[in-house]
């Protein structure tokens, strides 16, 4: 019988999110790292192009503050195909309620005559949840009633969103004023700005506001009953349905808190950064949000991280289109970053363990799993 | 090398056909194969026994290239051999039907076998693929239906594919992981036959059981598991029942079992945290869960005469029919009237309307016609949790599918039935991960789990472990009624009887219980009433003083008692 120590790869059931934080950045560095080789490979100079992103992303509070602000659709479309991917329903579906939701808030925000900001901030927020929750509820319908799948639905939605966004802002809603063909008038209700002490003065209270929806999604999932029904109905339906849950109930419910989340996403931009509504009011934030949800593994707060990542990915992009590399270059790059964040996530479950199979009968040696992350 | 109680095989025997030597093999957590030795010669049937969580199931994944081995070897004809994955394995001749079948249920069984097998011919069209099937079919003398859609052929016959599978591609060593579970007693005699003759032609079969008169009438040779190590190897001639089990369980105190078993169980997240024994379940000795007086009164009364007072029923099923979606009737007419106390067991060939009988009383289905009333109330609207809470727990026949959610943590299934109660949830929606988590380990305990980290999802549980979770949690919520379709598949003995016993228990304090169950033994040691079904009726109910298995067996196949003609329909 064999008794030597050896060695095992194992698969660790759950990680915890320090671990996981930490395997993304690693994963994103070492990214970095391989891309730097490719670049030196084809004759540019990697380091002084790293450190043009780094300046443009981190060396000036201005860097810093467009990186928050273009985080911060991003993370609201993320929560919300995470608050789906909870219940294992994919959102494909984010950029349309964005866009309906912001459609909602500049509704009230050009027409509804109410005198405080606040109020009217309010109101814009309330339609756009609404905006983005009726966008929502056909797809919703149709997957309960039909059976249909919410991923055709919820992703064809979205052309006809950015066309209703079109039609309002070309049409009816548009600015006369302006020599611009395709946008609303300015919406005079905006977030304030960060206190200026805070030395971010360009950013606005809708970041914080972001910031809170994550808290309050991650708190509902966590402390509320009603978070563990929405985990059970995305692992097994037929056991959810079996231990006595509403499932189509709370599927419904996930499902219209998603569209409500991209809805304010939308809102946030506008009253935010954007104070206008038109057609490029989104860059893709809904797609983009997909993609933070699920390296954000669909955790609330985890989807603030990521979204910051994606949005220096983004960032890099721009930059070094300017220094004269072809925009497939910088696909390539976010891809490349991608991939290995998405490796990482699986590697950080696995540990290396040192066996020690027993010399000698009942309970002496046992194994003793040991070493650090294969990260 | 092996320690075995009955002495090691004679120098006469012929050389392994199949020797695993140290076979290693870790799981997070966990040792589930600690350098076992296994041999396996050509021309035996050879049981694997153990009981659950042993790492039966682990060691044969490594035998098929299912796993890599973190250490040891595999010789075939004292040849190593690296098994990468199962298409090495059967290129080896080694080849397993799992407990969980995999065949394409959308494709004829005739597909099915030709599915990625190399001497598919390649133009052929579905009547070439027939007849070849039929032709193995004959071969192997396992009776299939080459043209039959395999979601419309019993749970028998799709075994016989898979098995018709594995020996097409020319095993000569065929493994079956609890190949009878799910078989009635004439699949498993039919089933017998067939190994026998390949057994005959000199190949040889390994067998997972819990069943330990099955494996005395077929197996050879039996090779014992505990804790991840061989323990006992022995010729099955001149060992019994009681031997086995006593291998299985080991030389320990009774009481102790379930902790005391010595799993090399290394939990990195909280080490052996569990200071306290949990309550021992009376597990070594099935004579103790032999069936206990009858609680006073309860089971004699019912059905008895006007003149003695009637307790009140705790569940009447009146003329309940259900009918699927498309019209097909599932039940038929079905009335029955189950007493407090009562163990009222239901036999029949699966598939005759044991799931939708479960699912009527336990809220999952609505009778289309007819009416359910639960301590005299109707049921009408109720679902699944107004079931539940009125104290109707239900252990469903498919654990994997139905009973948990398998990627789950075992402690969110183990709080599936209360987790919006305290100490889970307070004021009804504040859930209490610390209380929760509190609550999640008491049944993990009580449930004798081999493996006590609540954060393992459910999948990684073995099959006995997962089916006792599911045990423990229904039992607990049964204040009036269980139904426990099926329960002891995959159980090991003590599993069995501690089952047994709750189920006792439960009564005794005036619980209804249903069993149902296909073995009719289990039926007759321990219902009070047995009623079978037969295509969604009931055919007959009798108390188990007057039933035997000629009677039930009548009634099985749809014959009335007093006539021997078929129940009129
Ligand atoms: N994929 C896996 N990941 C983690 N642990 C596993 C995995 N598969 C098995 N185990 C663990 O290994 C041990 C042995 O499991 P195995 O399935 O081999 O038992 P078994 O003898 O077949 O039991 P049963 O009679 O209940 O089927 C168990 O403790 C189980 O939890
Ligand atoms: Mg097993």
């Amino acid at each position: 019988m064999s008794t030597r120590t050896t060695w095992a790869v194992q698969r660790v059931p759950e990680v915890s999110g320090g671990v996981r934080l930490l395997a993304t950045a690693l994963s994103a560095i070492l990214a970095l790292i391989v891309a730097g080789i490719v670049l030196r490979l084809c004759g540019l100079p990697p380091l002084a192009l790293g450190a043009r992103v780094l300046h443009a992303s981190f060396g000036t509070r201005f860097g810093i503050e467009d990186l928050l602000l273009l985080a911060s659709p991003l993370a609201a479309c993320g929560l919300s195909v995470a608050v789906m991917l909870r219940v294992g329903l994919w959102n494909i579906g984010a950029e349309g309620q964005f866009f309906v939701g912001a459609t909602g808030a500049a509704a009230v925000g050009l027409f509804l005559p109410v005198g405080g900001t606040g109020t009217t901030l309010a109101l814009m927020a309330l339609a756009a949840a609404a905006g983005g929750a009726l966008w929502i509820a056909l797809p919703a319908a149709a997957r309960l009633v039909l059976g249909t799948s919410e991923i055709i639905t919820t992703l064809l939605l979205n052309f006809v969103a950015r066309l209703l966004v079109d039609f309002l802002a070309t049409g009816s809603w548009r600015d006369a004023r302006s020599s611009v063909t395709a946008q609303t008038p300015r919406i005079h209700a905006a977030f304030a700005k960060l206190p200026r002490d805070w030395h971010l003065g360009g950013l606005h209270w809708g970041i914080a506001l972001v910031i809170a929806l994550a808290a309050v999604v991650a708190l509902l999932f966590r402390y509320t009953s009603w978070g563990f029904e929405l985990r059970v109905c995305g692992a097994n339906r037929e056991a959810a349905r079996y231990a006595g849950m509403p499932v189509g109930r709370r599927l419904a419910e996930a499902m219209l808190l998603g569209g409500a989340l991209a809805g304010l996403g939308g809102m946030i931009e506008l009253a935010g950064t954007v104070h206008r509504l038109q057609g490029g009011l989104s860059n893709s934030y809904g797609y983009v949000g997909i993609i933070v949800a699920v390296l954000a593994a669909a955790a609330p707060v985890g989807v603030l991280f990521s979204a910051l990542l994606m949005a220096v990915v983004l960032n890099a992009g721009t930059v070094l289109q300017t220094q004269g590399l072809p925009a497939s270059a910088a696909v390539a790059l976010v891809g490349l970053i991608l991939l290995f964040v998405a490796m990482g996530e699986r590697l950080s479950h696995y540990r290396i363990a040192v066996i020690r199979p027993r010399a000698t009968p009942a309970g002496t040696g046992s194994a003793a799993a040991a070493s650090g992350a294969a990260e | 090398m092996v320690i075995g109680p009955v002495g090691a095989p004679g120098t006469l025997a012929p050389r392994p056909l199949v020797a695993m030597r140290g076979i290693t093999k870790s799981f997070y957590g966990t040792l589930a194969n600690d350098g076992v030795d296994f041999d396996l010669r050509a021309g035996e049937i050879h049981a694997l026994l153990g009981e659950n969580g042993a790492g039966k199931s682990t060691l044969m994944n490594v035998l098929t290239g299912l796993y890599q081995p973190d250490a040891g070897e595999i010789l075939i004809e004292n040849h190593p051999r690296r098994l990468d994955n199962p298409a090495a394995a059967i290129e080896a001749g080694i080849g397993m039907v799992h407990q969980h079948f995999k065949l394409v249920q959308n494709f004829t069984v005739a597909e099915n076998i030709h599915l990625g097998w190399e001497e598919t011919p390649r133009r052929a069209g579905a009547a070439a693929l027939e007849a070849r099937t039929q032709a193995l079919s004959e071969r192997f003398g396992l009776p299939v239906t080459p043209g039959a859609r395999v979601a419309d052929i019993p749970v028998g016959e799709q075994q016989r594919v898979e098995i018709l599978r594995v020996l097409a591609r020319g095993a000569r060593v065929l493994v079956l992981d609890e190949p009878t579970a799910v078989l009635t007693p004439s699949e498993v005699a039919a089933l017998f036959t067939a190994l026998r003759g390949f057994r005959a032609d000199g190949n040889a079969v390994i067998l997972i059981s819990h069943k330990l008169g099955e494996v005395l009438e077929i197996a050879d040779h039996v090779t014992v598991m505990r804790g991840g190590r061989s323990v006992a190897q022995c010729p099955a001639a001149g060992a019994s029942r009681a031997s086995l089990a006593r291998l299985i369980i080991g030389d320990l105190p009774p009481s102790g079992r379930a902790v005391a078993a010595p799993l090399p169980d290394v939990e990195p997240v909280e080490p052996r945290a569990d200071p306290d024994p949990l309550p021992a379940r009376d597990v070594a000795d099935p004579a103790a869960s032999r069936r206990p007086s009858a609680p006073p009164g309860i089971a004699a009364t019912a059905g008895a005469g006007p003149s003695v007072p009637h307790p009140a029923p705790t569940m009447v099923l009146r003329e309940v029919s259900v009918r699927d979606a498309r019209g097909v009737t599932l039940l038929d007419r079905v009335s029955i009237e189950i007493m407090p106390g009562e163990l009222l067991g239901i036999a029949g060939v699966a598939g005759n309307g044991q799931r939708p009988l479960a699912e009527v009383m336990t809220g999952l289905l609505a009778p289309s016609e007819g009416e359910l009333l639960l301590d005299g109330a109707s049921m009408r609207g109720i679902g699944p949790r107004g079931f539940a809470s009125r104290g109707v727990g239900h252990m469903p026949e498919d654990r994997l599918r139905t009973g948990l959610a398998a990627t789950l943590p075992q402690g969110e299934n183990a709080l599936l039935r209360e987790y919006h109660l305290p100490p889970s949830t307070r004021f009804g929606w504040l859930f209490d991960p610390a209380g929760a988590r509190r609550l999640a380990r008491g049944i993990i305990n009580a449930a004798a789990v081999n493996r006590r980290d609540p954060s393992i999802p459910a999948r990684n549980l073995s099959g006995g472990n997962q089916q006792r979770l599911v045990a423990e949690r229904e039992t607990r919520i049964s204040h009036r009624l269980l139904v426990a379709a099926y329960p002891t598949r995959g159980l090991d003995v003590g599993a069995v009887a501690a089952l047994h016993a709750a189920m006792h228990r439960l009564r005794a304090r005036g619980v209804a219980v249903v069993l149902i169950s296909e073995e009719i033994e289990e039926l007759l040691d321990h219902a009070d009433r047995i009623a079978v079904l037969c295509a969604g009726r009931i055919s007959g109910i009798l108390p188990v003083a007057e039933a035997d298995p000629e009677k039930l067996g009548l009634l099985m196949s749809g014959q009335s008692l007093a006539s021997g003609a078929p129940v009129s329909a």
